[in-house]
């Protein structure tokens, strides 16, 4: 349909932009492949397969904003058919082929492709609404959130912009296009309904205008393609590409296993080269839609936090350098640009980030290699500090003597036996909150009268136990958390026991993912697993039925990173409390704020709220509900403190599991020795 | 400028203390022991100076059997070498200790001695003016800011309710630090791990002559205590502690 | 012989109360010793002298300027070694830590510190609280001449505190090194309070009600010289600065003694203020978890403590 010149313009334009891309695309190559090496392709045809599949299906992008994911559908669903359009539009440029008129095959290619131009085009304005009219809170950062100048200028909005009108011009007037063509011979195609309607109201236009139409809607609708290749460097748009391979180049590992220090004498990064490849291919699959930080407890508490500021920031900064990034050149520290100092340590280590995005990436492993560098530069907060001392010489993080783990089974009217010394079934490894804080006492004791009362056989370590070192790991200190499994496997291997228990999810998780690489492989079972198994095999007989409107609380290290949400639940089923569940549950459950080591540090400066005090409104808001249950003694604490903190000591209870099986199983009332 | 920053272990305070069998000293079976916490001060003060104005920072301590690792982590934060000090009784009254200390720092051409202005095992007084007369230099304590220059230094002393002295003296001297400028600084145990497989202790035996202690403990015990708080009965009795306590 | 020296400890012009309590508890150890209680007075004001009136003489050695720490013990050793008292008792305060040390090693006199009494048995006992106060150690001094480091609060000030004119001689000051010049003395800024750095805070809880209660809790501190430090409900609800949250995410604090008023003791407050080397704790429940951390409690209204208290210190 082109001319010959149009041909010659079009096939120049094509080298031009050809070649442009191709720079900006190999410089992307290069700094991805500056980062630190990671082991990602393995199996490479399976890891392609299921992305494939994955993203076929949408699955990432439905975990959240269900609304704003079905315009992404439409729009990715469009696209993926506009390939098709796309190379049906070349031939008919450059030859005299056009499928208006062919055959039926070719009719169901019209009648798709003029129905995803206005699934696309109704999608792309939904966003663009989104964007500029709604604008919506999510989309905004928290005041201290360290931006690039030109994201806080409206880099964002403007790359939205563009992106948007580009969509908007290139399926727009490929539709507008075949109207034109449909008003040239005359008649609609019934296969092209909603392009037909335009057809009908531009038939009366004289026939050179019509003509030039078409060329111009051609020349919109591929050179805008042809244009627009270049900008994918520097725009959010590439996620297209990038996104699939992101998720197919995943990680392939248990969520709760971090990866190992890469190299000993400089461990964690400081600047971006420093991060593994995937973390830098991370800056370019991020489209930029904060799924992230609205999932974040620390972004939604007000501090400098945004795991998508970090993601966009780095992004900015290659755009900005990426010439000297690709031949190696000096690089300034993350710390200047992506992210503050105080936000790397306002991270919780809950997951929900990396859970919730869409494309695969994992601003939470940037931080831990974040914090790993800072604790080996030694920059480490004074409270902080003061912890991993402890933990050093104690083996705990309470600052106590290791020799009062014990107290808590002071005024225990039954014995516990030492796992150290007697062979027991169950090893019940306790962790710091579970023995020495005061509150969390009271659940321990609890938990071992009903053990107890139910004869199961177990012991606890004693003055031998150290903590597990999960948050140790968290907070960057890979080289003290080496030291406290090593100890603990020992510790372990001189013990006789078949399982170990635990109350506690940080705990459970370090035994469980941590360890066995360490040489400490066990089988590890969290008490909410063991008390329904108990109450199913009737050795704890439930005599009473309790009847509470409750919510449940799944912990972070429980449920998003270890799966288990069915067992506690079913246990307060068993019980007869009724569950309401929060709107947040299960996987997108809402941490307490107290992981990552952030119940050792002080609160940061810019919090406005407490994520604890955030999720007990989200309980209350269910109306009705008596109790907040939690499976976890950091949960007990933490949310302990939101209820009193807030004001809703009358209002709303915090109650661990056991409270509930302790009385279910009508357990007399505890003697005190 | 040469800085000596003499270290001591001393009981985690944290632990529950015992009296041993004789009833004079304190049980060391299974208690933990760690670098007296102004000892820390002091070294974080020694490498404040060496990172502002350099200096070769030299720690010390008396062997004890497990001071290794004390002495590796004071490397491991920059401290430039590290004295094992062999033959002597590490848990001595500090008058004995002072000239153990001074023995061997005498030797070093140190110009400046930064040392804990204190320990929670101070029966006979601080370890800075023992080392100080054994040395034959001036001593000033409860420092807490030291500032050299050249042959001299401005040295910050802190008394009570805020108040501070400020000095001029000439080097050498020993100073008994109270604070350092700033918190001391965290070092991971990665690199007091590298630190022990590379660097390498200097031994050296103590030069002080065997001595006796001035004075002998007759008796050590728990203070008297009632099982938690002691409940008082009027306003007027805690006046009255306050006055005891000496802050009204 | 038998005589007990009391060097007495100054600050910026005034003699401070270890003095006092030194003299108090002097008075009977010279007693025991069948000698007399001197008072050493380096450096100070000619009216101090009035005030050592429970010494039976009083010896002055005149400096320029404050304390010295060179000068001050070349001074205080020229006396001893002169007079040969049987026990030297200087303060455990800052300057005293340099007198007392210097001494021991100048003349190689057994030394005590930290001491809370010393006695005459058969032999001088002085008894020291060490191991952060956790265990109280009774040392054999000998017949003397020794030195003890007392711990202020180790006697009674007011008993020590008797005006008069005790005999006075005067002692010249030795000529010396002068390795150590004193420069000036600096007073601490009025700027807001840093609680780590207090002697006494009174800490308030939620027993205080109303932000206009927190008032009388300002008013105590203001007559103890004290600080107000609060729990962390009463800084969230904006009734105090954050700078004066104790607790876990607040700050941790060790002062001489914390007045716990209306504070539960629940273990996040617990574990800002444990190390306090004192706990009076205030408050209406009996069971409140404050009173096991306390080393004192009483229950009561603390706004009737309040009221007593400041009474009973004006």
């Amino acid at each position: 349909m082109l001319t010959p010149v149009e041909r010659i313009l079009f096939l120049i334009l094509v080298l031009i932009c050809g070649t442009l891309a191709f720079q900006g695309f190999r410089r992307i190559f290069k700094i991805v492949r500056s980062g630190r090496p990671a082991q990602r392709t393995d199996r490479l045809v399976g890891r392609f397969l299921k992305a494939f599949w994955e993203v076929g299906l949408q699955k990432p992008i439905f975990r959240a904003r269900p609304l704003a994911s079905l315009f992404h559908a439409f729009i990715f669903y469009g696209f993926c058919f506009y390939a098709l359009v796309n190379v049906n539009d070349l031939a008919a440029g450059f030859s005299s082929w056009s499928a208006l008129n062919a055959g039926p095959v070719f009719q169901a290619f019209n009648l798709f492709s003029d129905l995803f131009s206005i699934l696309v085009l109704t999608g792309m304005l939904f966003f663009l609404y989104r964007r500029f009219v709604l604008k919506p809170r999510v989309l905004e950062f928290n005041p201290t959130v360290l931006l690039h100048p030109k994201v806080r200028s409206g880099g964002i909005k403007m790359d939205s912009l563009i992106v948007g009108s580009f969509i908007l011009l290139h399926v727009g007037s490929r539709w507008v296009g075949t109207a034109f063509e449909m008003a040239e011979i005359g008649h609609t195609n019934p296969w092209m309904p909603t392009a037909g309607l335009v057809a009908g109201m531009i038939e009366g236009l004289p026939h050179s205008t019509i003509e030039a139409c078409i060329h111009v809607c051609w020349w919109l609708a591929m050179g805008l393609i042809v244009v627009f290749v270049p900008y994918f460097p520097r725009s959010k748009h590439i996620h297209l590409l990038v996104a699939p391979l992101n998720l197919a180049l995943g990680r392939d590992e248990t969520r709760g296993r971090l990866d190992a220090v890469q190299d000993a004498s400089k461990p964690g990064a400081q600047t971006l080269s420093e991060l593994s490849w995937p973390l830098i291919l991370d800056a370019y699959a991020c489209i930029m839609c904060n799924r992230c930080h609205e999932v974040c407890p620390a972004h939604n508490s007000g501090t400098s936090l945004s795991p998508s500021a970090l993601e966009i920031n780095k992004r900015y900064y290659i755009n900005d350098h990426s010439k000297e990034l690709a031949a190696g050149g000096p690089q300034a520290g993350l710390l200047e640009y992506a992210i503050s100092e105080s936000a790397v340590w306002s991270c919780t280590t809950c997951y929900a980030c990396v859970r919730v995005c869409p494309v695969g990436n994992e601003p939470m492993m940037d931080i831990i290699e974040l914090r790993r560098n800072r604790v080996y530069e030694g920059t480490v907060s004074e409270e902080l500090t003061e912890v991993l001392k402890s933990l050093n010489d104690q083996g705990n993080s309470f600052g106590e003597s290791a020799r009062r783990r014990t107290h808590w089974t002071k005024s225990l009217d039954i014995e516990i036996k030492d796992a150290a010394r007697e062979p027991v079934r169950y090893l019940w490894y306790m962790g710091d909150y579970a023995s020495y804080h005061q509150d969390c006492q009271e659940v321990s004791r609890k938990v071992a009268r009903v053990l107890h009362a139910a004869g199961v056989d177990f012991g606890i370590l004693k003055k031998g136990e150290k903590s597990a070192g999960n948050d140790v790991r968290r907070v960057g200190e890979e080289g003290l958390f080496e030291v406290l499994a090593e100890e603990n496997i020992r510790t372990l291997e001189g013990c006789q026991f078949e399982e170990i228990l635990t109350t506690d999810p940080h705990t459970f998780n370090a035994l469980k993912n941590e360890y066995p690489q360490r040489g400490g492989r066990y089988k590890v079972k969290h008490y909410s697993q063991l008390l329904l198994e108990l109450i199913e095999n009737g050795q704890i007989p439930l005599r009473k039925k309790l009847s509470a409107r409750v919510t449940y609380h799944d912990p972070c290290y429980l449920g998003r990173y270890n799966g288990v949400y069915e067992a506690p639940r079913k246990v307060m089923e068993l019980c007869g409390v009724e569950l309401v569940e929060m709107p947040r549950n299960r996987e997108n459950s809402f941490c307490c704020g107290a992981g990552g080591g952030r119940i050792w540090m002080k609160e940061p400066e810019d919090m406005t709220e407490r994520p604890s005090e955030n999720r007990i409104r989200e309980a209350l808001g269910l109306g009705g509900v008596a109790y907040f249950t939690v499976a976890c003694p950091k949960d007990f604490n933490m949310y302990g403190d939101a209820v009193k903190n807030s004001g809703n000591e009358d209002k709303i209870a915090v109650r661990d599991i056991i409270d509930f099986v302790a009385e279910a199983m009508d357990l007399p009332e505890s003697k005190e020795v | 400028m040469r800085i000596a920053v003499p270290l001591k272990l001393v009981p985690d305070l944290v632990e529950d203390l015992e009296v041993d069998a004789s009833g004079t000293s304190l049980d060391y079976e299974d208690l933990k022991v760690g670098l007296n916490e102004f000892d820390d001060h002091a070294l974080e003060e020694a490498l404040l100076i060496k990172e502002s104005s350099g200096a070769e920072v030299i720690v010390l301590a008396v062997d004890d059997g497990q001071v290794d690792k004390t002495l590796y982590t004071a490397v491991a934060k920059g401290a430039d070498k590290a004295v094992k000090i062999t033959g002597a009784d590490p848990r001595a009254d500090n008058q004995i200790l002072g000239a153990v200390f001074a023995g061997v720092i005498g030797q070093l051409g140190v110009d400046l001695v930064l040392t804990g202005v204190q320990s929670a095992a101070d029966r006979d007084g601080q370890l800075g003016p023992f080392m100080a007369a054994g040395l034959g230099w001036p001593s000033i304590s409860v420092v807490t800011e030291v500032k050299p220059s050249g042959t001299t230094a401005t040295v910050t002393k802190e008394y009570s309710g805020g108040i501070m002295g400020e000095f001029e003296v000439d080097l050498p001297v020993v100073l008994g630090i109270q604070a350092a400028r700033q918190p001391p600084r965290y070092v991971p145990v990665s690199k007091v791990k590298q630190v022990e497989q590379s660097a390498a202790l200097e031994t050296v035996p103590s030069a002080a002559a065997a001595q006796e202690s001035w004075s002998k403990v007759v008796r050590m015990a728990p203070p008297k205590k009632g099982a938690g708080a002691k409940m008082l009965s009027s306003a007027k009795e805690i006046a009255d502690i306050l006055k005891e306590k000496g802050v009204l | 012989m038998g005589d007990v020296h009391v060097v007495a400890d100054h600050l910026a012009g005034s003699l401070t109360d270890v003095t006092f309590e030194m003299l108090d508890q002097a008075r009977k150890l010279a007693g025991d010793l069948g000698g007399s209680v001197v008072a050493v007075l380096i450096g100070g004001t000619e009216a101090m002298v009035s005030e050592l009136g429970a010494a039976s003489r009083v010896i002055t050695v005149s400096a320029e300027g404050d304390f010295n720490p060179e000068i001050y013990s070349r001074a205080l050793r020229t006396v001893v070694e002169a007079r040969s008292p049987q026990v030297v008792m200087v303060g455990n305060t800052s300057a005293g830590m340099d007198l007392a040390g210097a001494l021991s090693a100048g003349l190689k006199l057994p030394m005590a510190a930290y001491c809370s009494r010393v006695e005459k048995g058969g032999t001088i006992t002085a008894t020291s609280q060490l191991y952060g106060g956790k265990m109280d150690v009774v040392t054999d001094l000998g017949n003397g001449p020794c030195v003890v480091a007392m711990l202020a609060g180790s006697g009674s000030a007011e008993a020590g505190r008797v005006s008069g004119s005790p005999s006075v001689e005067s002692v010249d000051l030795p000529a010396g090194a002068g390795k150590v010049r004193f420069k000036r003395l600096i007073q601490p800024e009025a700027a807001d309070v840093d609680i780590t750095t207090q002697e006494v805070l009174v800490a308030i809880g939620r027993g205080i009600g109303s932000k206009d209660d927190v008032e009388v809790a300002v008013e105590l501190a203001d007559a103890l010289g004290a600080a107000v430090a609060a729990s962390r409900p009463l800084v969230d609800a904006g009734w105090l600065p954050k700078s004066r949250q104790v607790g876990k995410s607040g700050v941790k604090v060790k002062p001489k003694v914390y007045l716990a008023l209306g504070i539960s003791g629940a273990p996040e407050h617990i574990e800002g203020m444990k190390s306090s080397a004192t706990i009076i704790a205030v408050n209406t429940d009996e069971n409140a978890p404050i009173f096991d951390v306390a080393h004192y409690g009483m229950v009561a209204d603390l706004f009737d403590v309040c009221e007593e208290l400041m009474e009973l210190v004006e």
